[in-house]
């Protein structure tokens, strides 16, 4: 990043290649839609153009990509909820346009159980599902997904354990029994 | 140890942060408290289970629309480097008093000189030879526009060519002129005199009709090509209020390849 940031943005390439994979399942796990995440995933690079000379190298970059992505995401969330409310002013039948169920290409969707999973997470509140992407999946220590989140360690530490047991109740309804 | 300080404890151990210690700490209070044990064994196999969740590949479309963003980013990037200093504009405003009160002044100092200037200068009174002069020209320009506006009404694509050619001869050509050759460049079946169009307009793209008019049209045009005039237009006079819209072509991954390269170029110079 710090060669993006002295000029040779195409160096982020090699960034983009290394992350994009990951930043996308960030994305799908929040948003539940795949065209949505990509775009969003292209997003996360184009902030990283603009906002290159803000990159400190003393700080790890998948923090700072994180920050960029929780915002790209936040603003595409509130967009999306404005149009929504702009639609229900014309028409009643307006789409919701924020999936709150998983995508329908989910390979494993024919695995009963990671169906329910999935839709499990897709029921938790956002910040819930946040918290769980950051910890679980994104290879974040606490203290880093504590300044993604802009939160002490300790409110990481609180807000995961809050989002497993809202995960455990969601799961346990979807499955119909005492699955966990 | 409280079942508050375990749950502390517990989310580190499921971060693979606990020490020694602590585990043990930890696991002195599950034997004590069913309450914890029960929640924690559960809340543990949900953790694990989390793994199987599949990792979904972004699409081949994906990765070639972020090639194209970030070719037509550095080609931005590249030719704002070359670009010459700030011109004329940018010595002048190196002039201009920071100061609000300086700035009052230099106003009533450049309007005063006006004033003179137009008193010593300007044409005579009414039914001098200076405003026959005037009138004469006012009639030659109604007839320019006349002729231009007909011509760009004909079925010849040539012909509507040469009413556009007109135009450019008007030295201030009127809204009529203006809406005709927005009309043109929206809906002429030719690229050809769409281009010429959207020339005739470069010199008017800060009238709001005009402004508003190439907004519009830059989505809605048809032909690469004339798109690709447009963005260039409309970065070249900084046109900022172009971005929303350069933004969703950018993103459009429907469209012509070569216009969202273009897009993305024009969003980095316009400075996203």
């Amino acid at each position: 990043m710090v060669r993006v940031r002295d000029g040779q943005v195409e160096t982020l390439a090699e960034l983009y290649s290394r992350h994009r994979t990951r930043l996308f399942n960030f994305f799908v796990r929040l948003t539940g839609n795949t065209h949505l995440s990509e775009d969003l995933v292209q997003e996360v690079f184009l902030r990283m153009l603009k906002y290159r000379h803000t990159f400190k190298p003393e700080s790890r970059f998948t923090t700072w990509m994180y920050q960029i992505a929780r915002n790209a995401h936040h603003d595409a969330w509130r967009k999306a909820r404005h149009e929504t409310a702009a639609d229900d002013d014309e028409s009643n039948d307006a789409q919701p346009l924020w999936t709150s169920q998983s995508a329908p290409d989910w390979e494993a969707e024919r695995n009963q159980d990671v169906a329910i999973l999935q839709e499990a997470l897709a029921a938790l509140p956002l910040e819930s599902r946040e918290v769980l992407m950051l910890t679980r999946f994104q290879d974040l220590k606490y203290e880093e997904v504590a300044r993604v989140l802009e939160c002490s360690v300790s409110a990481v530490k609180m807000r995961v354990f809050r989002a497993m047991q809202e995960l455990r109740q969601s799961f346990r309804r979807l499955a119909g029994k005492e699955a966990v | 140890m409280n079942c508050d300080r375990a749950k502390e404890l517990f989310t580190d151990r499921l971060a693979g942060n606990l020490g020694d210690e602590a585990r043990a700490e930890l696991n002195a209070h599950l034997e004590k408290c069913a309450a914890c044990r029960e929640e924690q064994q559960g809340l543990e196999a949900l953790w694990t289970r989390l793994s199987l969740l599949p990792e979904l590949e972004p699409s081949p479309a994906a990765d070639r629309s972020f090639a194209t963003m970030l070719r037509g980013y550095r080609e931005g990037l590249d030719q704002k480097e070359q670009a010459p200093g700030p011109g004329l504009f940018g010595w002048l405003t190196g002039w201009w008093p920071a100061q609000p009160a300086w700035q009052f002044a230099a106003v009533l100092l450049l309007f005063g000189g006006g004033v003179v200037a137009g008193w010593k200068l300007g044409p005579g009174r009414a039914g001098s030879p200076g405003s026959e002069v005037a009138e004469l020209r006012q009639e030659v320009q109604n007839l320019k526009e006349q002729m231009a506006l007909a011509l760009l009404e004909e079925n010849s694509a040539g012909e509507r060519l040469m009413g556009v050619e007109w135009t450019s001869r008007l030295r201030q050509p009127d809204e009529q002129v203006l809406s005709a050759l927005v009309r043109t460049l929206e809906s002429d079946p030719n690229v050809n005199v769409r281009l010429a169009a959207l020339d005739a307009l470069q010199p008017f793209v800060r009238q709001p009709l005009v402004k508003k008019a190439l907004l519009d049209s830059l989505p809605r045009q048809d032909s690469p090509l004339v798109q690709i005039e447009l963005i260039h237009l409309l970065v070249e006079k900084e046109e900022k209020d172009s971005m929303p819209v350069l933004k969703a072509l950018a993103e459009n991954r429907d469209l012509d390849q070569s216009v969202r390269q273009r897009a993305w170029w024009g969003l980095s110079k316009l400075g996203v």
